[in-house]
């Protein structure tokens, strides 16, 4: 095998430049496949960062009926069994965010407005999105104060301010009307329109009673230690919460719409990638037709004097995948820096652009991933496509007449 | 004398697309242990096609080819490959040695393939590109190497694993007067040393001039066979 294989290797430098041009176009397939792989997986890390630090969190309990029907009778118990599964799994859980929230209807003398309010503890908040940060007047309440900090949208279109008092009715509990009146502590600012123009925050004690549901929450929200772990605490809690009331949901559950939109735009670029695959095949495949056949009488001869086809096989097909190894390897040397790079200085994007991602929550730069997942498909797909490329002089071997191989 | 190759009725006919075409015809013959043959006659005349038989390269259409009393015309070719590494060196027209590998690494590659010992096979190697003149050029490749000088690392490649005997297809027909002279006389000193059966094919006076027993091919059928005492 080692005859075998010093062959092959001192058979891929005979033409040195065309084997440099064949490994340089796997090279900038590899490189242009990494940096399209790298942007996509690095702006799908960036949204679901966003997503799970504004939003869902790694995980929520909610009521077993919350997800496909929100509303005030689907809420769940914060109660004992909820308190002692958590401590039975507080080695995977970082943290924990309740939340208790709602549709109601805001008002102002005559002004009146659809309005979002969410029952917080400012404290665990903040340690998820910074929330306070976003405080552009007055500031944000503590436990046990009973004002309210709204967004600067819901102030601007009810002509509120620090001060002023915004009345809140709704639905509460088991079909209590929930009506309010709270005084506007503070003002926050979101920069995507959607929150800007409904969110009212409640600190959650004052939130429950408006709600008529005291100890109970629409969302519980849990910060996995690991993010590797997420899936299995899920598992754990679902088993030991009563399923009968309990549901636990991961991000991916709670926003499958968003994930299988990226999957659709995974798939345009994979397809993308796939093409730049099949260029680089195509040209791994064209200089081993062309160093096959400018091989055959040799080939006859090797046969003639006692080679085996199969080890002239493995000789043709060590070949192809030296080429692909190297091209490969090559590709991931000269792309992992840059990602890195880039990685670490994520491209700004221009002005309107940037406006744009900022109305949708999201920093305005390109990010790039560097998941060694992204590095090893590369990988194995140039390999895969090398064993197919390569499957081609093993043919020719194994149907090669020696004889007039020996002749040519 | 003891024979070691013998063939008989051996026939082969290609199904050319005009008419078949018979290259070899009712060929009976035998060659014993350290003869010195050239199988001569016009192109065409079944020559190659008749050292491709024996070497078992080719499948005959009719007859048999026997070595050592092994009857090779209808042996798979799996074990053919195996055969013929072990018992024929094969020397062609054109040297044909491996590019990639040295003066001594081509001269081993037979043995590499028969799993010989490292050491021995070197040794080996060595010994006999010493007698065909060419220690000096051991680890030089063959694009560095004359014409003549690549013919004879050919032929201390086929006799290195001292195979039963040697096929040499036209081995002198691109070589110019004195590497001819030059590798005859190398092969008929190693056909007398090591006993080794040498049976050329050839147009080459030179060659037929020191061959001990000449045999002529006319349309695939033997013309004459005589023998010289040289």
């Amino acid at each position: 095998m080692k005859t075998l294989l010093k062959l092959a290797w001192r058979n891929l430098w005979r033409k040195k430049r065309r084997t440099f041009i064949t490994v340089s176009s796997v090279m900038f397939a590899v490189v242009l496949a990494i940096a399209m792989m790298s942007l996509i997986e690095g702006t799908r890390e960036l949204f679901v960062e966003s997503v799970v630090s504004q939003t869902t969190g790694h995980l929520q309990i909610q009521d077993v009926m919350y997800h496909d029907e929100p509303s005030m009778d689907h809420t769940l118990e914060y109660g004992e069994e909820v308190y002692s599964t958590l401590e039975k799994h507080s080695d995977l859980i970082d943290y924990t965010v309740p939340r208790i929230q709602g549709f109601c209807l805001g008002a102002k003398d005559m002004g009146t407005r659809g309005v979002f309010v969410m029952g917080i503890i400012p404290g665990k908040e903040n340690r998820m999105n910074n929330l306070s940060s976003r405080m552009v007047e007055g500031e944000m309440f503590s436990d046990n104060d009973d004002y309210a900090v709204i967004a600067e949208g819901v102030a601007n279109l009810l002509e509120l301010s620090i001060g002023d008092t915004i009345v809140l009715i709704g639905q509460g509990f088991q079909g209590m009307s929930a009506a309010g009146k709270f005084k506007v502590g503070g003002i926050i600012e979101f920069p995507m329109p959607e929150q800007n123009n409904t969110m009212v925050y409640l600190p959650l004690q004052e939130a429950q009673w408006f709600f008529a549901a005291p100890e109970r929450l629409t969302n519980l929200i849990i910060m996995a230690e690991n993010e590797s772990n997420i899936n299995t605490l899920a598992q754990n809690l679902s088993d030991d919460l009563d399923s009968e009331w309990f549901a636990v949901k991961t991000y991916e559950e709670l926003m499958p719409d968003v994930l299988q939109a990226f999957e659709t735009r995974d798939a345009q670029v994979r397809l993308f990638s796939w093409i730049l695959y099949i260029v680089a095949g195509f040209g791994i495949f064209g200089t081993i037709i062309m160093m096959i056949h400018e091989r055959l009488r040799e080939f006859g001869i090797l046969l003639s004097i006692g080679l085996k086809r199969a080890q002239l096989a493995i000789i043709c097909l060590f070949e192809t995948l030296f080429i692909s190894v190297i091209g490969v390897l090559s590709g991931i040397v000269v792309g992992f820096p840059i990602m890195y790079w880039l990685n670490k200085n994520p491209i700004q994007v221009g002005d309107d652009l940037a406006e744009v991602m900022l109305d949708m929550g999201f920093e305005p730069v390109m990010p790039f991933s560097i998941a060694p997942d992204i590095f090893i498909y590369q990988a194995t797909t140039i390999f895969i496509i090398a064993i197919v490329v390569g499957l081609y002089p093993v043919r020719k071997v194994f149907k090669l007449d020696m004889i007039s191989a020996a002749r040519k | 004398m003891k024979t070691v190759i013998k063939t008989k009725d051996l026939t082969k006919i290609y199904n050319s697309s005009v008419a078949p075409v018979k290259a070899v015809n009712n060929v009976s013959l035998e060659f014993g242990e350290g003869e010195f043959t050239a199988i001569v006659g016009p192109s065409g005349s079944g020559k190659t096609t008749f050292l491709n038989l024996i070497g078992g390269l080719d499948k005959p259409t009719e007859g048999q080819v026997i070595i050592d009393d092994t009857d090779i015309s209808n042996m798979k070719e799996s074990k053919l490959f195996d055969f013929r590494l072990k018992n024929i060196g094969f020397v062609f027209q054109s040297y044909n040695l491996i590019p990639v590998l040295t003066a001594k690494e081509n001269v081993s590659f037979i043995m590499l393939l028969q799993n010989q010992a490292k050491e021995a096979m070197e040794k080996r190697a060595v010994e006999m590109l010493e007698q065909v003149g060419l220690s000096d050029k051991i680890d030089v490749r063959p694009s560095k190497l004359s014409g003549g000088q690549q013919q004879r690392v050919a032929v201390a490649r086929a006799l290195a694993s001292k195979p039963k005997f040697v096929l040499a297809d036209e081995p002198t027909a691109n070589l110019d007067t004195e590497s001819a002279f030059n590798l005859l006389d190398i092969m008929s000193r190693l056909n007398k040393e090591e006993n080794i059966t040498l049976i050329f094919s050839t147009h080459d006076q030179r060659v037929i001039d020191r061959a001990r027993r000449i045999i002529t091919l006319v349309d695939g059928a033997v013309s004459k066979d005589e023998a010289f005492d040289r």
